[in-house]
């Protein structure tokens, strides 16, 4: 069933524009001047309840205005968006007890206080029963194990900490559906992993559908079974992750370790990335593997061979100037 | 409604993390009756009454109008709002189940209360120290009229800088109406001189404003004057609330869908 669906959505913005200088700002003043942009572009997608989907695309791209347009802080310029059957701008309360948003950088705690105090606030909020509010407190402590947080001042929780505590709080009432933007933006590796970690049990325990904004592939790539590619507010892709690494991850990294000193010269246009006597490491599309290996391995003496997917960086990079639209 | 008591009492805590800000509030509420007390003695040393004030009756006022202004503390609602709106993060109370307005409201509430204990317990003890022939009216009646203008009258202020909040959705830059309300607020509260001093036409044109029952009346009830102005202030009061309430659903409304929430 579809619980997010979207047709033809657009935003659009007006910008204000002058020319540089004092000339231009006092210009401005008397005749001021406006361009159109469209952040998000004729935009259709439905997704159904538990998915974990994640949006993808550069700075600009649309992710955040499409995020803000599904949670009602917006409203489209045009097209249509339902969400639990509702339309998002309306603000209904009885929209907003069942979606929960949590933006990277903004947050719903209350810096001079411990996240206790915001949790008891969000009970209320969201009229949240005694008995689901303590077995949702107690469930969310045992994933985060951040027993010893909860009367600390949150002023002084670390970013990874605080972060938890912004899940946590989102969490409370059980929503539906769960909007992140950027939830590991700035975090260490191994908070990082936590909140990952966090997200998949929340996805698989609770059918919590999620749709998850990120610029760290990582997080995409180890929570997401489907993955939307904006660019320019155009979809680019929409699809399952694995097609989209099929088409895009398009090279392998061979690293070899010869027995002895060896001057290697290769046969076919490859980028070495590193090379030493007794080492290289080097770029090769994936269809031309097995024939440099077997010419390799033919002509020298090797100690070692590694094999490893293309740098992730790399799989962006390739996704975002490729405007050959959906592959699906 | 258990939700927005939990807002006041949050925001209540909030205020108690700060112990310097409560000290110097009450310090500032302590500083102004010692103000009035030198200033009015001086006045009075040469004479008994002033426009009809005896020496405790002006020290009376001027301390229930000092307290009543102190804890008219709704500029911070334009503030937080206008700010929020600018950065992008007054998309946190669009996103949640509570009523905007009536979620400011609450957190004025309760910022209000936690100021109002402090600041009542630092002007009793002044009173007791400066010996104050405190001239406060005995009539139950009176004090509990005074007490539901102060709250209309409060209730009031908070709609009127909530709505100067909202327009930053249009203006982006409210600064000049707060400025102008709290020029306005600051002289016709009657806050900083009695309006009895100022001439009858002036403060005749005052009482068609809700000002005028903010701070002024409800403290001149209080030290048993112009208490036949009671019904007119209710009503007046009465009228600009519900005038605002209409104003700021329909503002709130037809402004938030040009907030584009910048920087989230």
């Amino acid at each position: 069933m579809n619980i997010i669906s979207t047709s033809n959505l657009t935003k659009s913005y007006k910008r204000y524009e002058k020319e540089e200088g004092l000339k231009g700002s006092i210009k401005s003043l008397f005749k001021r001047q406006f361009i159109m942009k469209d952040a998000v572009d004729n935009f259709s997608i439905d997704i159904r309840k538990g998915e974990f989907v994640g949006l993808i695309g550069p700075n600009g791209a649309g992710k955040t205005t499409l995020v803000k347009m599904l949670t009602g802080i917006i409203a489209p310029t045009s097209g249509d968006i339902t969400v639990l059957g509702y339309y998002p701008n309306k603000l209904q309360n009885e929209y907003k007890k069942q979606y929960a948003v949590v933006m990277g950088q903004k947050s719903q705690l209350f810096f001079e206080l411990t996240p206790s105090d915001t949790f008891v606030l969000f009970k209320e909020l969201y009229n949240i029963p005694d008995k689901i509010y303590k077995e949702n407190i107690e469930y969310f402590i045992d994933l985060f194990d951040i027993k010893d947080l909860l009367n600390v001042q949150v002023r002084t929780l670390s970013l990874g900490e605080r972060m938890k505590m912004e899940l946590i709080v989102s969490l409370l009432h059980n929503p539906t559906i769960l909007f992140l933007d950027e939830p590991t933006i700035g975090l260490d590796a191994i908070a990082q992993k936590q909140i990952r970690h966090f997200l998949k049990e929340v996805n698989e325990k609770k059918d919590t559908t999620i749709i998850l904004t990120s610029h760290y592939m990582e997080d995409i790539k180890s929570l997401c079974k489907r993955c939307i590619v904006i660019n320019e507010g155009k979809k680019i892709y929409d699809g399952s992750l694995k097609s989209l690494f099929a088409r895009y991850q398009t090279h392998k990294m061979i690293t070899i370790l010869f027995e002895y000193e060896s001057s290697i010269s290769l046969p076919y246009d490859i980028e070495i990335l590193e090379s030493s006597p007794y080492k290289i490491s080097f770029m090769i599309k994936k269809f031309e593997v097995n024939k440099v290996l077997k010419y390799i391995i033919e002509n020298y003496e090797i100690a070692d061979i590694s094999i490893e997917e293309e740098d992730i960086g790399n799989v962006v990079e390739r996704i975002y100037s490729n405007k050959v639209g959906d592959i699906e | 409604m258990r939700k927005y008591f939990e807002i006041a009492k949050i925001l209540f805590k909030a205020q108690l993390v700060y112990r310097f800000d409560v000290f110097f509030n009450a310090l500032f509420t302590v500083a102004k009756i010692v103000f009035a007390y030198i200033v009015w003695g001086v006045i009075f040393e040469s004479n008994t009454t002033v426009a009809g004030f005896t020496l405790s009756t002006m020290l009376s006022y001027y301390v229930i109008s000092s307290f009543l202004s102190q804890i008219e503390m709704s500029d911070g609602i334009t503030g937080e709002i206008s700010g929020r709106i600018r950065d992008g993060s007054f998309s946190k109370f669009m996103v949640i189940p509570s009523n905007t307005f009536l979620h400011f409201l609450w957190q004025n509430i309760g910022s209000t209360l936690f100021y109002m204990i402090f600041n009542f317990f630092a002007a009793v003890i002044w009173i007791f120290i400066f010996k104050i022939d405190f001239a406060l009216t005995t009539d139950i009646a009176i004090i509990f009229s005074s007490l539901l203008l102060i709250s209309l009258g409060l209730f009031f202020m908070v709609q009127l800088s909530y709505f100067i909040g909202i327009l930053t959705f249009k203006f982006k830059n409210v600064w000049l109406f707060n400025l102008i309300k709290g020029n306005i607020a600051a002289f016709v509260t009657g806050s900083l001189v009695p309006l009895v001093l100022l001439p009858m036409g002036v403060v005749d044109v005052m009482k068609f404003f809700p000002f005028y029952y903010v701070t002024y009346l409800p403290s001149m009830m209080l030290i048993g004057r112009n208490i036949d102005e009671f019904i007119v202030g209710i009503i007046v009061l009465s009228i600009y609330i519900l005038v605002f309430i209409i104003i700021n659903i329909s503002t709130y409304n037809f402004l938030r869908k040009k907030y584009d929430g910048v920087g989230i």
